[in-house]
């Protein structure tokens, strides 16, 4: 569906993004996360046909995106961070302005509308004007706005940002929804649990980089690469960190009073032979467990180093655009 | 029939608001003003006379006429120069160029509406108006003539406030821009001729003097994309039958200076000039909001990308990992 191959923009000097290349099969919800100022913005905007790109291309649905911008436009959603009103319109009358933008016929817009009112649940704010509606339900309206021209691609810009927890979980679930019904939906997202709940493929974004992307496991299995292991003590801690050093494969990540923390490429049954060794040798164990990786783990991993440099190179991005 | 859809949204909000029926009255009022005024300067003029009064309020025509078009000029622009750096503030504009709606579609409606609103102003107004034609014993044709200069006048303000709309991020800035413009058309156009008169003022009082070609003369015809010259023109013809062209060249004149200032040329060829330049300001201001307008990418498949292309759908999101 969204083929991006070696996408870089720079901004004077200041490279945004550089050589990108990213994948999102159809029907897919792909999650895009980054710190801000990590080119994520700039990459949606170039996808979106907003802003032209240094190198690279970007194929939509099997159509050149730089070269058919025309053909492009009607393939593609885009939902902004941001919701700008127009004073004095309604909301069926909001929902026909940007319809016949898109040259479709009064009738067309009107049953078209209707439908996706309901399905973002703004069926009864038909006659509200649109300045009037709450944050969230403007945020719907945009969505349901996106989709009016039947878009293969619905592109969304932290469309959660301002918004309360009911209007996220609102938003989420009209996603997952929309997931359902085999639309192909890029989203960029600060709040990780909601992406990992939505997203069956995330690409994280670190100083214009694709450090990592793919389906989440995956990437999970890649960054993380062994697997870990906390182990809970009463006694014996200092024992227990030697006989696990005794071990090939093992690394300790952390230790703690009551707990040690590994990470590892053993068996089960090398596991429970060196759970077995520090029981012998006098260390009291009250339980050990694997721990899954979580995103935001993993976000913290991959992005975790220069994180002083993301103000001022959001600063510089914003500048230039 | 499909209609620009930011005409018909903008026009339906305006309706909606009460500034339209202020912006309305307060043309209105000051109309009657300059009515007023007017009459008053008439009555002074013909108590020494043996003139009618009636005969006399055909300067009406000239008086509200030139007092609309100033309105006009001082408004318009200022409603086409709020217009996309109002988007732009209102962060509208992206999701805008994000539609199936080209820059010259989208430029081409807020000027569509910006006219339409001057247009509307001009109609209520008529009634005004049609006294110096009614009273007067003016030539209704003139009447229909001054609607076709408040449109193409309106037409050129619009433009020069949409260009510099595309060229600030502030609708303020804008609105200053435009008034620079203006300053550049109305005073700028009279500047080659004026300095070449102060430099070359001895061969010039030779050439008139003695007889000759006087070719200086052409440096006027920046003045046929002067408003204020235009305007001065359209009310000599309708008025005097004579022109202010006509007065300002020499009789020596020679080249295109002498073939436009006979009769209506000059009125004629100014107005395609400014529709021109209008035009040109549209395309300017379509190719500046363009956000693909340079198209120089170096695409990764060298190029031959365009067309449709088969999409490798792998299934799944490739995996990538990059170093930093």
């Amino acid at each position: 569906m969204l083929q991006i191959e070696h996408l870089s923009k720079s901004y004077g000097k200041f490279r945004a993004v550089n050589d990108l290349s990213l994948h999102v099969p159809k029907g897919d919800l792909f999650g895009f996360v980054g710190p801000n100022g990590a080119g994520k913005t700039t990459t949606i905007r170039m996808v979106c046909g907003l802003m032209l790109p240094n190198a690279g291309s970007i194929t939509i649905n099997g159509v050149n995106a730089l070269s058919h911008q025309r053909e492009i436009k009607k393939q593609i959603g885009y939902v902004p961070d941001f919701f700008g009103v127009y004073d004095n319109l309604k909301v069926k009358e909001y929902m026909d302005f940007y319809g016949s933008m898109y040259r479709m016929n009064s009738k067309e817009i009107e049953r078209i509308s209707d439908d996706l009112l309901e399905l973002v649940n703004l069926s009864d704010k038909k006659e509200v004007f649109v300045d009037t509606l709450s944050r969230g339900m403007k945020q719907r309206l945009c969505v349901a706005r996106a989709l009016i021209h039947n878009p293969a691609l619905l592109v969304l810009d932290e469309p959660n940002s301002g918004l309360d927890p009911r209007a996220r979980v609102e938003m989420k679930e009209l996603l997952l929804n929309l997931k359902s019904m085999g639309k192909t939906i890029v989203i960029s997202s600060h709040i990780l649990s909601e992406l990992s709940e939505m997203c069956s493929s995330i690409g994280i974004m670190d100083h214009g980089n694709l450090v990592a992307a793919g389906r989440i496991e995956d990437v999970m299995e890649s960054v993380f690469g062994s697997n870990q292991l906390i182990i809970s003590l009463e006694e014996g801690r200092e024992t227990a960190v030697r006989i696990a050093r005794e071990h090939a494969g093992v690394r300790i990540d952390s230790v703690g009073e009551h707990e040690l923390k590994l990470s590892h490429t053993m068996t089960q049954k090398q596991i429970a032979k060196m759970i077995g060794t520090m029981i012998a040798n006098d260390v009291v164990v009250t339980g050990f467990h694997k721990q899954e990786g979580d995103l935001e783990t993993l976000f913290m991993r991959v992005t975790g180093e220069n994180a002083g440099q993301e103000g001022e190179k959001e600063n510089v991005a914003e500048s230039y655009r | 029939m499909w209609l620009n859809p930011i005409v018909k949204k903008d026009v339906r909000v305006q309706a909606r608001s009460m500034k339209i029926c202020w912006g309305v009255f307060a043309y209105e009022l000051i109309l009657a003003l300059v009515f007023f005024l007017a009459m008053f300067v008439i009555r002074q003029d013909i108590r020494y006379s043996y003139d009618n009064i009636y005969s006399q309020l055909v300067w009406l025509y000239p008086a509200l006429a030139s007092a609309q078009l100033l309105i006009l000029g001082m408004v318009v622009p200022v409603r086409t120069a709020a217009s996309i750096a109002g988007e732009k503030e209102r962060q509208t504009f992206d999701i805008m160029m994000t539609t199936s709606m080209t820059p010259f579609a989208v430029i081409a409606g807020k000027v569509m509406t910006a006219i339409l609103q001057s247009m509307f102003y001009v109609a209520a107004s008529m009634p005004v108006m049609a006294l110096s034609f009614v009273i007067g014993g003016m030539s209704w044709s003139y009447l229909f003539w001054f609607m076709a200069v408040a449109l193409l006048l309106s037409f050129f303000a619009a433009s020069i406030g949409i260009l510099c709309s595309s060229l600030c991020k502030r609708s303020i800035g804008a609105v200053l821009m435009s008034y620079g413009f203006y300053l550049v058309f109305f005073i700028g156009t009279f500047l080659p001729y004026l300095i070449f008169y102060v430099i070359d003022a001895d061969n010039i009082a030779r050439v008139t003097t003695y007889g000759g070609p006087v070719y200086s003369d052409n440096l006027l015809l920046f003045l046929l994309v002067n408003p204020i010259v235009y305007v001065v023109e359209f009310f000599g013809h309708a008025m005097a039958g004579g022109t202010l062209m006509g007065e300002m060249v020499s009789q020596f004149s020679a080249g295109p200076i002498a073939f436009l200032t006979d009769g209506y040329r000059w009125i004629a060829f100014s107005s395609v000039c400014i529709f021109a330049l209008s035009c040109l300001f549209l395309f300017l201001a379509a190719r500046r909001i363009d956000p693909v307008k340079k198209h120089r990418v170096k695409h990764a498949d060298g190029g031959k990308s365009a067309g449709k292309e088969k999409d490798a759908d792998r299934g799944d999101a490739s995996l990538r990992t990059h170093g930093k």
